[in-house]
């Protein structure tokens, strides 16, 4: 039906020289369709009407938001769990120098501002494996060691609905309460963001090095359907089986819906149409697929946005399949235990500061959850407010899917046949 | 010195001496004994119980005594337990060649060299294990110094290719695990005595009868430790299999990590677990005995 592509694809994002590479995510899916669809939205005007407004600032020093009276005092260290790469880092070329190379201005900033320490760590690198290790203490009623941790949709809904994450004070927000985009509030799994706020957004599609498939004499695959085509040895699939299975629905034209009452025969032909694949050598990866990019090893693949745009390798490009694409969100959540509550809040609050998520966006990305963000953005990197992989255009966004949110039977159905799939 | 603490005891000093003299042994052995009690006597017994177990990770998971677990760890995965039979089985082959040459000329050869020598076998480990695999990757790629060479000079085809194949896992296991090789070789090949050599060639022992005859002979118990220190931890070996293959080159150590840590269907990787100790203990055993052993591993 839509004949006309627009700029499905954001090619020649090589660029623009992003420096931040890797991504990240091993992470599921998430998404709510509508989501991007606010941020996309809003893009063009400048202050969201009906906000508590932020007035902006020069973009190094993040705006002093108005202090609500009787505050208790911000503790420390501050442990933050991430994804790799996904915070702004050193090297842009708004950077003068003032920050150590690889550290990260926004987390300088905001140790700067509240006088104390910050341990960033990039200790988040699968959703599951990450739920594997914190499980136990969260279980055993002992605190995790993390202040805020950034999981997937459905990982951070089976924690909030276990009872597993501080309520967050909103009077400690303001910034989160005015700024986030409308199509992420109201997640049925919490409804009023008492437990959570949103990190950043992601799309799943397809991704492909232009010069390579020329190369190779192989058409540009626009399609779910045209990847499954490609020399099977040459290409990779996500080990995310969210992401995987959700888009192998799509491409047998099945709905990508967890609560589709067929859905247990959907996966399982998935896993048929996928196996003929990996007999004929078809692999899968997390991130590291931008390596195989770089060495050529991988023609084309299945991967999230952001990254093959600032992976920096020229001719990669992220193309939005015709049958669909898969939508997640990634969210910030304070466990339970967390010894610096208040602190983490403030980190919430901070990165909800348009300057300051716009500084973030500028170097990963991926899908900006921030209203204002477009607006500021133009200020460190002109056109960037225009660009698809963060202000998806509706056209993006009415192709998103939503498969994060699985029944525990189908979840673990999935978690068998993936399983099967990638070779036990 | 005695006066003073004799006066404190009744006992003759002599019987607290003899006794705490006795009881040395034990003692010594003692935070050993908890170590092991705690660190691998515990764990095993846990894990034998999560092996007869059932539930979910959010439910719990209460040993109930079923047998599903072991079935589906010894049913569902025979091209993983096959894989790593046979890598495990080839890399340590692979070992055993190229590492007794090497044991070898250090131990008879090495001079005034054979500390550099072995400090060279070992340097390796100063870098991570992780990291050295991940080189791997490199030097095996399309385009690496290995293949590209030879594919410019025209030896190979162009779309040849090695990364994610069976033969570079059985590389990687190969080039990891040579160190564990090695060392017991060379421990034993080391201890030979020089003079039972000399005595086979006055005995008009050519070279090769003198090898086969005396001086394997002699290394046999470095061979039995170098083939039982590469084999156990390549048989359960995932990392080079996760890095360096593919979905079809998968081993068992890769299904465990995968119900553990993706399906947490902690009681299957459990007897799975169970049951490639149990393997290799057998196999241990058997191979012990083959070798006509005892005094060999002593």
């Amino acid at each position: 039906m839509s004949v006309d592509h627009l700029p499905e694809q954001s090619r020649g994002l090589e660029s623009q020289a992003i420096s931040r590479r890797r991504f990240l995510q091993g992470s599921a899916l998430v998404g709510f369709s509508a989501f991007l669809a606010a941020c996309g939205g809003t893009s063009t005007e400048s202050t969201p009407p009906g906000t508590i407004s932020i007035p902006t600032a020069p973009p190094v020093s993040p705006t002093p938001e108005p202090e609500p009276t009787p505050l208790p005092k911000p503790t420390g260290p501050l442990m933050f769990a991430n994804w790799p790469a996904y915070i702004d880092l050193t090297g842009k070329a708004y950077d003068t120098g003032e920050y150590t190379p690889g550290s990260s201005p926004t987390i300088e900033q905001f140790k700067k501002k509240y006088a104390i320490d910050v341990q960033y760590v990039e200790a988040i690198e699968d959703n599951k494996i990450f739920y594997a290790k914190i499980q136990p203490q969260l279980q055993a009623g002992a605190a995790t060691g993390w202040d805020l941790i950034v999981v997937t949709d459905w990982l951070a809904a089976k924690i909030i609905s276990l009872g597993w994450a501080e309520k967050i004070d909103h009077g400690d927000v303001p910034n989160a309460v005015a700024n986030l985009v409308d199509s992420l509030k109201n997640q049925p799994w919490d409804t009023g963001n008492d437990f959570h706020y949103p990190w950043q957004s992601g799309m799943t599609g397809i991704g492909y090095n232009t010069k390579v498939l020329a190369k190779a004499g192989i058409a540009e695959p626009k399609s779910l359907a045209d990847l499954w085509k490609i020399k099977a040895d040459k290409m990779s699939f996500l080990t995310e089986s969210r992401d995987t299975f959700g888009l192998g629905l799509l491409k047998l034209g099945k709905v990508a819906d967890p609560s589709s009452p067929t859905i247990l025969d959907d996966l399982q032909a998935v896993f048929d149409d996928i196996k003929p694949l990996v007999d004929a050598g078809l692999r899968f990866a997390g991130n590291e697929y931008l390596q195989d990019f770089a060495s050529k090893k991988t023609w084309a693949a299945m991967v999230w946005s952001g990254d093959l745009a600032s992976s920096g390798t020229e001719g990669d490009t992220f193309q939005v399949p015709d049958e669909g694409l898969m939508i997640w969100t990634d969210n910030m959540i304070i466990p339970k235990g967390a010894v610096n509550k208040y602190s983490a809040e403030l980190m919430i609050n901070f990165v909800y500061d348009p300057v300051i998520a716009a500084q973030v966006e500028d170097y990963v990305y991926y899908v900006c959850p921030v209203k204002g963000a477009d607006v500021e953005i133009k200020k460190l990197d002109a056109g960037a407010e225009s660009n698809p992989l963060i202000f998806p255009p509706a056209d993006y966004v009415a192709k998103f899917h939503n498969f994060q949110f699985l029944s525990d039977e189908a979840e673990a159905k999935l978690d068998e046949l993936y399983l099967t799939l990638s070779g036990g | 010195m005695s006066a003073a603490s004799s006066a404190v005891t009744a006992a003759p000093p002599g019987a607290w001496r003899r006794r705490l003299f006795a009881a040395a042994p034990y003692i010594l052995l003692t935070p050993g004994l908890i170590w092991l009690l705690y660190f691998f006597v515990w764990p095993a017994v846990q894990m034998v119980l999560m092996a007869v177990s059932s539930g979910t990770l959010t439910t719990g998971f209460k040993p109930t005594g079923t047998l599903k677990p072991l079935t589906d760890a010894l049913g569902k995965f025979p091209t993983q337990w096959s894989n790593s039979l046979l890598y495990g089985g080839i890399s340590t082959t692979l070992d055993f060649l190229i590492g007794f040459p090497v044991a070898y000329a250090i131990a008879f050869r090495g001079g005034r060299y054979k500390n550099l020598l072995l400090f060279l076998v070992i340097a390796p480990f100063f870098t991570s294990f992780l990291i050295r695999t991940i080189s791997w990757k490199i030097l095996l790629g399309d385009e690496g110094p290995i293949l590209g060479v030879l594919k410019s000079l025209g030896i190979l085809p162009v779309d040849y290719s090695v990364l994610y194949s069976p033969v570079a896992v059985i590389s990687g296991l190969t080039y990891n695990f040579l160190p564990f090789m090695i060392l017991p070789l060379y421990v034993a090949l080391e201890k030979i005595d020089k003079s039972v050599l000399e005595a086979a060639s006055d005995l008009y022992a050519n070279r090769w009868h003198t090898f086969r005859r005396v001086t394997f002979p002699l290394a046999l118990p470095g061979v039995f430790g170098g083939t039982i220190l590469t084999f156990i931890p390549t048989m359960g070996d995932y990392v080079n299999a996760e890095l360096l293959g593919s979905p079809k080159t998968r081993m068992i150590g890769n299904v465990i990590q995968g119900r553990f840590l993706q399906s947490t269907d902690y009681p299957v990787a459990a007897a799975l677990s169970v049951v490639l100790m149990a393997g290799i203990l057998i196999a241990v055993l058997i191979y012990a005995r083959a070798l006509g052993t005892e005094d060999l591993t002593g």
